[in-house]
């Protein structure tokens, strides 16, 4: 398990499962910025992202256009994509925008690393 | 030199004393004014309606500053009726000019009255003017007798100019109604006039008929904006009122309330036919206390009093020659096909028998004094007050049909009678009534209760509730209609002589645009009517009058139309029906009341309220935060729910990154207001710059070339308006804005 400091996300391993932090307004600069570490991730061999919104209070529709596109790109990996620590408003608006039909939600990262854990993974 | 109040309050010019004068307060402590604002300031011109009057204002103008011996000596000439060459109307100017002068400086009011010589002026002038005004009336008479008449005249309205710089500068007041009576001289007076004005270095004021003086001022190469300019229309009705009663007191002419309220209808407030009645019925011993006596009186003037003395002056002028004159009344009475007021120019020519030219300068001095409307093509023979429509009649039967005198007069008062209770009748359903014209020309895109239009729903809901219930309902009301933005409103009686005979007040033609872009596609023209019915309207007369105005619209080729009707007591159900089918609107009364109290409140709370907050953020750099933070603020004041508040923060965020995003904003600027009502909060967010075609506040639909990274960023305007309750772009010049509302419900 290690941190990621370059790309001012926080970030961390566990096993294949990547955790990336979103910060606590998710918008163009911070978005891009998650979706460049979760590349990372999946080049490191990552199959499975957790997306962490606990600090995340505020979301704009750039922020979730550019979640779409990680949505996406990890699919393309076979990667699955979990959503963690959501808070009702910014589900609200994931749900607007047809997001929940694409990720699984989870109280916390630890839930979602359990229930990655328990699904086996996806592959090519 | 301490004045004692005698002085103050000497009538000198004016003919009546000050505290008779009523109606032009305003104007008068407009004009003074201006007499004391700097050398530097802009010429005033009063552009003035036919009869509206400005002798008297000036002249109590005059009095005024006269005898406050100020700064500002004040100069009044009127252009003389009967001088008509350029060359005597110059004379007597510098003749005034010099009078009134020196009359000022001597503190000497009689002076103004006297028949002075230029050569007695300069007797009388005081020591410290004397050297001056003897050198101009020696250059005058060196002058006086060359062979060049323009350079005569230039010298003569220069005079003001040879005040030295030490004295007191005048404050001239020129009088020009009369100008057009120069027109035909081989030196073009209003040309030399406006030059010489415009090269004075002090303040003037320049009174003259409003089409003349815009004429003229073109016509010398300047535009009116160059100068100050005060319109003087005729006297409202409260002060055509106060008039009347002074006037009658004055002239002790016994009259009442009725032929009071008769007089300012019948002469729609005009100074000149007011007093010339008063002064007729004093000068007569007649009293005004009945309609018959007023009209009897009323045609005595028209047939050969001060009003015919006046109407047959105005055509004298503009037509000298007997045979034109009388084919000029016969074109202006004969009977035109019902819907047509208009005459082509090449029929005049023909009719008048004179030169295209002559038959020009004609029309161009009927136009002048609003008798007709010519637009260089077509005359308009609508133009004219009713005194002079009924002068044209009775002449015409006089002079062209012969017609016994005897019977003129009595068809004329017998005429006259008949249409005073039905002037009084539209005056007092006017007062009572709003004017369905000025609540046009109040829609500016505002968002009302679509119910305010459709007065079935409308009945269901609130028929025979209270007022205070209705208006909860209404402002609680969520099915909001946007109105258009009208930049015209104009009378149906002016489009279709169908609707003419239903009155000049009861249809419009609104042209206007919907939505928030002046487009074709959103360009729009409701055709609106009152339909007269005591009871509910039924289906017969509200297809009769859907006809109409659907048949109007035809033939106007208005391509985008609305119809709605205004019944006193609403629409039967079949005729509920009927509008519908043709998507026309129909309200009772109470609705129109209801939207018309609506649209003022707006209008008076649109500047801005104490409960609102205004914020400029500039464009990116996560400035859209701040705005979050700021309505998150507001909206906690205001007891919303956390979802609501951050609702309202989602939407204003992205409401910010549209702005941003969309505009190519010339400031970087986004502008938003946060307005606080008791059930709502109001957020108007915009910015300069020019919009895209394809967003103009509406969502595009999506097409197959859109990539998936497109769609998305379509995104901010979807989110706005499932955030929000109502979202509308609202009409601007330049860039966007966008109003979005939140309610405060219970538990929100």
């Amino acid at each position: 398990m290690g941190d990621s400091i370059k790309s001012h996300v926080r970030a961390h391993t566990v096993g294949a499962t990547a955790v990336v932090y979103a910060a606590d307004y998710l918008n163009k600069l911070t978005g891009e910025r998650i979706e460049r570490e979760c590349r990372k991730q999946l080049d490191s061999g990552c199959r499975a992202l957790v997306i962490d919104f606990s600090d995340t209070e505020l979301v704009n529709s750039i922020g979730i256009s550019i979640l779409l596109g990680i949505i996406d790109i990890a699919e393309k990996c076979g990667a699955v994509v979990v959503f963690s620590d959501v808070n009702s408003e910014t589900v609200q608006l994931f749900e607007m925008l047809g997001l929940t039909r694409h990720v699984s939600l989870a109280h916390d990262a630890q839930e979602a690393i359990s229930h990655l854990s328990a699904q086996p993974a996806m592959g090519h | 030199m301490k004045r004692n109040r005698q002085e103050e309050s000497r009538r000198i010019l004016g003919q009546v004393k000050r505290e008779e004068f009523v109606g032009r307060t305003a104007e008068l402590e407009r004009i003074i004014a201006h007499a004391s604002e700097a050398d530097d300031s802009r010429g005033l011109l009063i552009l003035l309606a036919p009869l509206a009057g400005v002798s008297e204002l000036l002249r109590q103008t005059y009095d005024a500053l006269f005898n406050k011996q100020g700064a500002a000596v004040p100069v009044y000439f009127a252009l003389p009726a009967a001088e008509t060459t350029p060359v005597s109307a110059a004379i007597e100017f510098l003749n005034t000019f010099l009078l009134q002068y020196v009359a000022f400086r001597r503190n000497e009011p009689d002076l103004c009255h006297a028949s002075l010589t230029l050569n007695e002026i300069v007797d009388v002038a005081p020591s410290t003017d004397f050297e001056w005004i003897e050198k101009l009336v020696k250059n005058y008479n060196e002058h006086r007798f060359g062979s060049d008449d323009r350079d005569f005249v230039r010298f003569c309205l220069s005079a003001p100019h040879r005040v030295p710089a030490g004295n007191p500068k005048p404050f001239l007041m020129f009088e020009a109604v009369h100008l057009a009576a120069y027109g035909f001289a081989q030196v073009p007076f209003d040309r030399e006039l406006l030059r010489a004005l415009a090269s004075y270095q002090f303040p003037f004021a320049l009174a003259g008929l409003r089409r003349q003086i815009v004429y003229a001022v073109e016509c010398a190469g300047g535009t009116i904006e160059r100068f100050d300019n005060l319109h003087l229309e005729q006297l409202k009705d409260d002060d055509a009122r106060a008039l009347v009663s002074s006037a009658a007191r004055r002239n002790g002419v016994p009259i009442n309330q009725e032929t009071t309220d008769l007089l300012v209808q019948q002469f729609a407030g005009s100074p000149f036919f007011i007093t010339a009645m008063l002064q007729a019925a004093g000068e007569k011993h007649v009293s005004l206390d009945t309609y018959l006596s007023c009209e009897r009186l009323y045609v005595d003037e028209l047939l050969g009093g001060r009003l015919h003395r006046y109407f047959s002056a105005v055509l004298e002028r503009i037509a000298p020659q007997p045979e034109i004159r009388r084919a000029i009344v016969r074109l202006l009475c004969e009977a035109i096909p019902p819907g047509s007021r208009t005459i082509v120019f090449e029929t005049w020519r023909k009719r008048l028998g004179v030169s295209s030219e002559n038959v020009e300068d004609i029309l161009q001095q009927l136009h002048t004094e609003e008798l007709v409307n010519w637009d260089g093509e077509t005359v308009d023979t609508e133009g004219g007050p009713t005194p002079w429509r009924d002068y044209l009649r009775s002449r015409f039967r006089l002079d062209a049909l012969r017609e016994p005198r005897a019977l003129v007069v009595a068809e004329v008062i017998a005429s006259a009678l008949k249409r005073a209770p039905i002037t009084i009748t539209t005056h007092l359903r006017r007062l009572g009534q709003l004017r369905l014209r000025e609540v046009f020309e109040s829609f500016n895109s505002q968002l009302v209760p679509s119910m305010l239009f459709d007065y079935e729903h409308f009945s269901e809901m609130y028929r025979g509730a209270p007022p205070e219930e209705v208006a909860a309902g209404l402002a609680s009301d969520t099915t909001a209609l946007r109105l258009p933005q009208v930049f015209q409103a104009a009378s149906g009686a002016s489009f279709s002589t169908e609707l003419r005979q239903f009155g000049e007040e009861n249809s419009v033609i609104a042209h206007g645009f919907e939505g928030a872009t002046y487009s074709d596609e959103n360009e729009v023209v409701w055709l609106a009517a009152r339909v007269e019915s005591k009871l509910e309207a039924d289906v017969e007369l509200t297809e009769r009058w859907v006809d109409l105005l659907e048949n109007l619209a035809r033939k106007s080729g208005f391509m985008r139309t609305q119809l709605w009707l205004i019944s006193n007591e609403g629409f039967s159900l079949d005729a509920n029906s009927l509008l519908k089918e043709h998507g026309a609107f129909g309200s009772s009364q109470q609705q129109f009341e209801l939207l018309a109290g609506r649209l003022r409140e707006e209008a008076s709370s649109g500047a801005g309220t104490p409960d609102e907050v205004e914020l400029v953020l500039p464009m990116g750099s996560d400035y859209e935060l701040i705005a979050a933070n700021t309505v998150e603020q507001i909206a906690r004041r205001l007891n919303f729910r956390p979802e609501a508040i951050n609702q309202i923060k989602t939407a204003i965020v992205e409401a910010s990154i549209n702005a941003a995003e969309h505009s190519l904003s010339p400031d970087r600027k986004i502008y938003q207001r946060f307005r606080v009502e008791s059930d709502k909060l109001v957020i108007t967010v915009a910015s300069r710059g020019i919009v895209p075609s394809n967003l103009n506040g509406y969502n595009r639909p999506s097409t197959d070339t859109d990539t998936a990274t497109d769609q998305r960023r379509g995104w901010g305007l979807k989110l706005i308006r499932t955030l929000m309750d109502e979202v509308e772009f609202e009409r601007v010049d330049e860039g966007t804005r966008l109003r979005m509302t939140k309610f405060l419900r219970n538990g929100s």
